[in-house]
């Protein structure tokens, strides 16, 4: 048992801080496999990153024209931006602040102490010239706190809602990183090449893990099945979203299952059985699609189930919103 | 070794902490004096920027408003720590224990019983009625056991004799205690070969006594188990790192006023399994805020209905509602006539020398003086509204006059105590700022003064202001244990005993 809004705020420092974590691991990437690319072929990568992580109006909003340099700094530090890193880690740090007494002091002091860090940094300078390190700097700070939180919290609800709010974010960033980046593959327009599957499973830190499950055939279906599907790869959709629904069946005990449950469920049970050249060669964008809306649509229902006034309507709203 | 942190330290005529009046270092500072001095100039303020990254990184911060939409800062502690032997804290813990014991009394008679101290005009009744913290909504409300200040932070300052005075009483959210717990935390990590030098009382059983307190004023209803939570205004609130602080020590629930329901009487909080009843609410948000149906109706933090279930005996409202009666500074003026009238004793404690303005010749005569006298609003706490006659400017002290002119009930007017000083770091030696005490009692199952408390610093040179809106920082407090060996120490009690720790890595 806990109190509805402390549920909420740690499954929202979850969510936050997977995404600065993931937004930092995308901009690394893309920065510099495109030291050495065409113009027109950067200009794309780089917008199909805010497609990514679902920016696009924001940056359009904004006025600027895509480049590398306004996208990243969009990206980074753009206060304007709610999905920038400094916001996603301001906005974790706000709400931990709100948890103090549910976080164990020193999960507390790593989340304030990365944020304090960041601004400190002049963090403009940085991407000029430093964004290995930038980059780099939010990744382990991110993973330090997922590492202290393993640690040092017990295992209790209100980790289940940390943990809940994380792999939800990393499922439905991840299930859209495959979406946008393998559009023009599918699509037949080009070819996937070498360095572009490199360039999708390192955005996923899944480089190293797929060839030691692939080694040397790395085809289309081989990537996406591997970001996809992958059992045992904690970053891929499937791997997520059971590690997602192992947090909800602890929160919601033995007994009848609860709304949430029986969504992501539904879906972890079509990955379990999806084969990825059959995914291939249906619509694979409109599947990867529907995914992610019913992903946000559990997320929701999370919402309905523990953080509000339950009541048959709202709930009836949420299951309606799933099509 | 040359270089001393205490080189060039002059009392200049005030009452020192450290030092008496021929320059000797009092006895219960010995050891601690002889630690700091084995330490370079330089060490110290190394290791108080030591202790400022530590509570940065822990953010254990207060709001300061008025400067960029509330900016977070850290309390500044100053390293030295404030010692205090045993004889002299016993007489102070029974002045507290007596004070508080009269002041519950005094809230109880007033809300829930016959106003016997008005009836028998010890306290006249149209004072306490024109008290802005007296409240009609609190009437008839029971507090179990009468414990209505369930914690007070009663204000002591030194005059030029080193007696401890009142300076005033802080009877509804005194705030502070968890300083007391953090700086003994960072003193003990930072200086732990000065701390090892004596024998100092532990202050952090603080959450567990607080728990015990508000479990026993719980309502008969609630059973052998009460549900306790500390309800806090929300994040943005100046004290919240106390507040989260506090529930993290007793294992409570930290609730907004958002998180909880009143159903029948009965309030309950939001949670993931839905309601939960509550028994005892330790609330830091103003009596004004508590209710918007009784209290302010534009309240967004407070709870429709609260008052209605603690009427009901449903729920305890920690400290009591209306308890700003009773720390109003004209009413502050009779607290010793109130002792004598309850408990028929003595003051142990005295107060400070407080004019009542409403009373023509005391007011003809403070106007006469006001460059001498410091004038304070009644209502106000903190140190706001504060005007010290000496370093006033001419301009304020008409301002002042006309104030009190317009509104003598709003105003008292005191004798400036020359508070007490203590060494200081300031750069990188030693100077004397002035510095109040603040303990903490608890009314639980029996009065519990804390050993303990925050001593504020005022950190600008001659100031006496000490409060952390107005600047000022703190120490750490060290009550020392009661020597019950009696050996031969003839001199004053002084309970240093002797020890020879390898002093840590200096």
């Amino acid at each position: 048992m806990m109190l509805s809004r402390h549920a909420e705020s740690l499954f929202w420092t979850g969510r936050h801080v997977e995404r600065a974590g993931d937004t930092a691991r995308m901009l690394d990437v893309t920065y510099h496999a495109l030291l050495e690319s065409p113009h027109a072929e950067a200009q794309r990568t780089w917008s199909e990153l805010l497609d990514v992580l679902s920016l696009r109006p924001a940056f359009e909003a904004t006025d600027d024209h895509v480049s590398a340099r306004s996208v990243t700094r969009f990206l980074v530090l753009d206060p304007t931006n709610p999905g920038a890193i400094v916001s996603s880690v301001g906005r974790a740090r706000e709400n931990a602040r709100s948890i103090r007494e549910l976080l164990s002091t020193e999960l507390w002091e790593t989340i304030n102490t990365f944020w304090l860090e960041l601004m400190e940094l002049d963090l403009a300078a940085g991407i000029e010239h430093q964004p290995y390190e930038l980059y780099r700097l939010v990744k382990r700070r991110t993973q330090e706190i997922a590492g202290t939180a393993a640690e040092t919290m017990p295992h209790d609800d209100g980790w289940r809602f940390l943990l809940l709010g994380w792999m939800l974010e990393r499922a439905m960033i991840v299930c859209r990183l495959i979406n946008v980046r393998t559009m023009r593959y599918t699509s037949g327009e080009d070819e996937l090449d070498f360095y572009r599957a490199v360039e999708l499973l390192k955005s996923a830190s899944a480089l190293e893990a797929f060839r030691k499950t692939y080694p040397g055939a790395m085809t289309l279906h081989n990537v996406v099945g591997f970001l996809l599907l992958s059992p045992t790869f904690p970053r891929s959709v499937l791997y997520s979203i059971r590690a997602a629904e192992a947090r909800l069946g602890q929160l919601v005990g033995p007994g009848a299952l609860a709304r949430p449950q029986r969504v992501l469920g539904r879906l972890r049970a079509d990955l379990d059985f999806a084969d990825p050249i059959e995914l291939l060669n249906g619509d694979l964008h409109a599947a990867l699609d529907d995914l992610e809306a019913h992903l946000r649509g559990v997320a929701d229902l999370v919402a309905v189930q523990f953080f509000r006034n339950v009541d048959e309507l709202s709930f009836l709203h949420a299951v309606e919103h799933l099509g | 070794m040359a270089a001393d942190v205490f080189r060039g330290y002059s009392q200049q005529g005030f009452f020192d902490e450290v030092f008496g009046a021929d320059g000797t270092v009092r006895g219960h500072y010995e050891d601690v004096v002889a630690r700091l001095r084995m330490l370079s100039p330089g060490e110290l303020g190394r290791r108080e920027r030591l202790r400022d990254d530590a509570f940065r990184t822990a953010g254990i911060t207060f709001t300061v408003y008025g400067e960029d939409e509330g900016v977070e800062r850290t309390f500044p502690m100053d390293l030295v720590p404030r010692v205090i032997p045993a004889d002299e804290w016993a007489v102070v813990e029974a002045g507290l224990i007596q004070r508080v014991t009269t002041l519950n009394m005094f809230l109880d008679d007033l809300y829930a019983g016959e106003r016997a101290a008005v009836r028998d005009g010890i306290v006249p009744w149209w004072l306490v009625s024109s008290s802005a913290g007296f409240c009609r909504e609190a009437f008839g409300i029971p507090v179990p056991y009468g414990a209505r200040c369930l914690v007070a932070g009663i204000d002591l300052v030194r005059d030029v004799e080193g007696t401890y005075r009142v300076l005033e009483d802080n009877l509804r959210n005194p705030s502070g205690i968890s300083y007391v717990l953090e700086n003994r935390a960072a003193m003990t990590r930072v200086l732990p070969h000065v701390f090892g030098s004596l024998p100092v009382r532990p202050v952090d059983h603080y959450g567990m006594s607080l728990l015990a307190a508000l479990r026993h004023v719980a309502p008969p209803s609630a059973g052998s188990d009460p549900t306790v939570v500390v309800l806090t205004p929300g994040s943005y609130n100046s004290a919240y790192f106390e507040h989260t602080f506090l529930a993290r020590q007793m294992g409570v629930e930290l609730v907004e006023g958002r998180d909880l329901v009143v159903d029948d009487q009965v309030v309950s909080m939001r949670t993931t399994r839905g309601l939960e009843r509550v028994d005892v609410i330790y609330r830091r948000i103003d009596d004004e805020f508590l209710d918007p149906v009784v209290f302010r109706n534009d309240s967004m933090i407070g709870i429709p209905g609260m008052m209605a279930a603690a009427r009901a005996g449903n729920v305890t409202i920690a400290n009591a509602v209306g308890n700003g009666v009773a720390d109003d500074k004209a009413v502050y003026a009779f607290v010793p006539a109130l002792i004598e009238y309850y408990l028929g004793e003595t003051a142990i404690l005295p107060n400070c020398t407080t004019y009542l303005l409403w009373d023509a010749d005391q007011r003809e005569d403070v106007l006469a003086r006001l460059d001498q006298l410091v004038v304070k609003p009644v209502a106000e706490s903190g140190g706001y509204g504060l005007v010290i006659g000496p370093v006033a400017s001419d301009e304020t002290l008409a301002t002042t006059a006309e104030l009190i002119a317009a509104n003598p009930r709003g105003y008292i007017a005191q004798e400036v105590v020359s508070l007490s000083r203590h060494p200081t770091l300031v750069g990188d030696r030693l100077e004397g700022r002035h510095v109040d005490l603040r303990p903490f009692v608890l009314s639980g199952e029996r009065i519990e003064v804390i050993p303990g408390g925050l001593t504020r610093v005022a950190l600008r040179p001659g100031s006496l202001v000490v409060n952390s809106s107005q600047g000022g920082g703190s120490k750490d407090t060290w009550i020392l244990e009661a020597d019950d060996d009696k050996d031969d120490g003839e001199d004053d009690g002084d309970g240093h005993v002797e020890r020879h720790d390898e002093p840590d890595g200096a």
